[in-house]
């Protein structure tokens, strides 16, 4: 594996291609336990990855149930006679509800793609909980170099199609333009979610599809200039009363709006 | 019931394998592999591959469209089944692998060309692409 550069987002201190060093000492004293980080969780058996979740992304309840590999019932049924022994997966396949290849390839898809967020730059320090074990049991372990290996690819694998994250968390706005050359598929169905308040996050959950697949279809579709994020997020007035949504450009400022909009924000 | 070992091992069962993987075509993730790759690194393999299996199976002059152009109705996720490369001494076949959840995975056959069947390569990964992803 050739030499991978530093992000450079990251902190000035951690020049190296460092993800978290907990997770290497982790994997080094073979730990078993969850790793919980600010964006998701990774859970470890005997130091390698078995398993990962992240708000961001969609479960693995998620990706079987959306496409109709498996139904709602199937999964539930599989929760209830498996969870509490920790062999959901196993399970799974035994009883004939998934295939043993495609569990596989569905597994690695959702803990890649929850490692990517979960190993996300965060300035919140991480919990370790020894002894934690995911109810989804073994499937198919990862050792924890070829995990920060491919988060740290997939970084600048994001970047070299198109350098703006924007898009990545931000709701999700079509923009004037026609597309210039034909949509792939793929995008398309992407495309037709984009609706000004979803996020990628939502987009992934809804088409039941991994969020950083989005993520690099979201990008493409940003260089291709059909998608722009919302800068000004429509945040809980609670949570952040100095925030106003506001259109990010206005072609032909309204002087009687501005006005409208002064006031209101000297009346706060 | 084979998983991907089980798959890639059958997969190099055929005459003139030299390497094989499972990847998926969005990321240029390897999920599996087994034997050599042609420059002794399979991940970067992986990333290289995808980037030609993402084009062909984007591409609008493979594509099945119905009428107006509108896409059909449950389209697989590319109407393409396999690409073939012929290098001076091997073949490379990706293969498409059809899932019921979403994903974009295909099946890298590298075989070497004096003693790879290509007809029979191709029928066999076809098979076990499909095999991978049913009970």
């Amino acid at each position: 594996m050739s030499a991978i550069a530093a992000d450079p987002d990251a902190p000035a201190t951690d020049r190296l291609p460092v993800l978290s060093p907990m997770l290497q000492r982790l994997a080094a004293e073979r730990a078993t336990g969850a790793l919980m980080r600010d964006r998701g969780t990774l859970y470890l058996a005997d130091g390698q990855v078995v398993h990962a979740e992240s708000p961001a992304t969609p479960g693995i309840d998620v990706l079987l149930t959306t496409g109709g590999t498996l139904r709602h019932e199937g999964w539930w049924d599989a929760v209830a006679q498996a969870g509490a022994g920790r062999r959901v997966g196993r399970y799974l396949v035994d009883s004939g509800h998934v295939p043993g290849g495609a569990l596989e390839l569905c597994h690695l898809g959702a803990l890649y793609d929850a490692a990517f967020f979960a190993l996300a730059p965060t300035g919140t320090p991480a919990r370790f909980r020894y002894g934690v074990a995911h109810w989804i049991g073994p499937v198919r372990p990862v050792p924890v170099a070829a995990v920060e290996r491919e988060t740290l690819r997939r970084r600048e694998f994001l970047d070299r199609i198109w350098p703006d994250p924007a898009c990545d968390s931000a709701p999700l706005l079509r923009t004037a333009h026609g597309p210039d050359a034909p949509v792939p598929a793929r995008q398309r169905r992407l495309l037709e979610l984009v609706d000004g308040v979803r996020t990628a996050s939502d987009i992934a959950q809804a088409l039941g599809r991994s969020a950083f697949h989005i993520l690099v279809d979201l990008r493409r579709l940003a260089a291709a200039g059909l998608v722009a994020a919302v800068r000004a997020q429509p945040l809980p007035a609670a949570a952040t009363p100095r925030r106003i949504p506001l259109p990010e450009v206005t072609a032909d400022p309204d002087i009687a709006l501005l006005r409208r909009l002064r006031d209101a924000l000297e009346a706060l | 019931m084979p998983g991907i070992d089980e798959c890639l091992l059958e997969v190099m069962r055929l005459p003139g394998a030299r390497g094989a993987s499972v990847v998926d075509w969005t990321s240029g993730l390897a999920l599996g592999t087994i034997g050599d790759s042609p420059n002794g690194d399979h991940e970067a393999t992986a990333a290289e591959t995808a980037e030609v299996a993402r084009m062909t199976a984007e591409q609008p002059a493979f594509a099945r469209l119905g009428a107006e152009g509108e896409r059909t109705a449950e389209p697989p996720s590319t109407p393409v089944e396999d690409v073939i490369v012929t290098t001076h001494d091997g073949y490379h076949m990706l293969r498409f692998v059809e899932t019921a959840f979403d994903s974009s995975v295909f099946l890298h056959l590298w075989m070497d060309r004096s003693a790879g069947n290509l007809a029979l390569a191709r029928r066999r990964l076809g098979e076990l692409a499909e095999r991978l992803v049913l009970a």
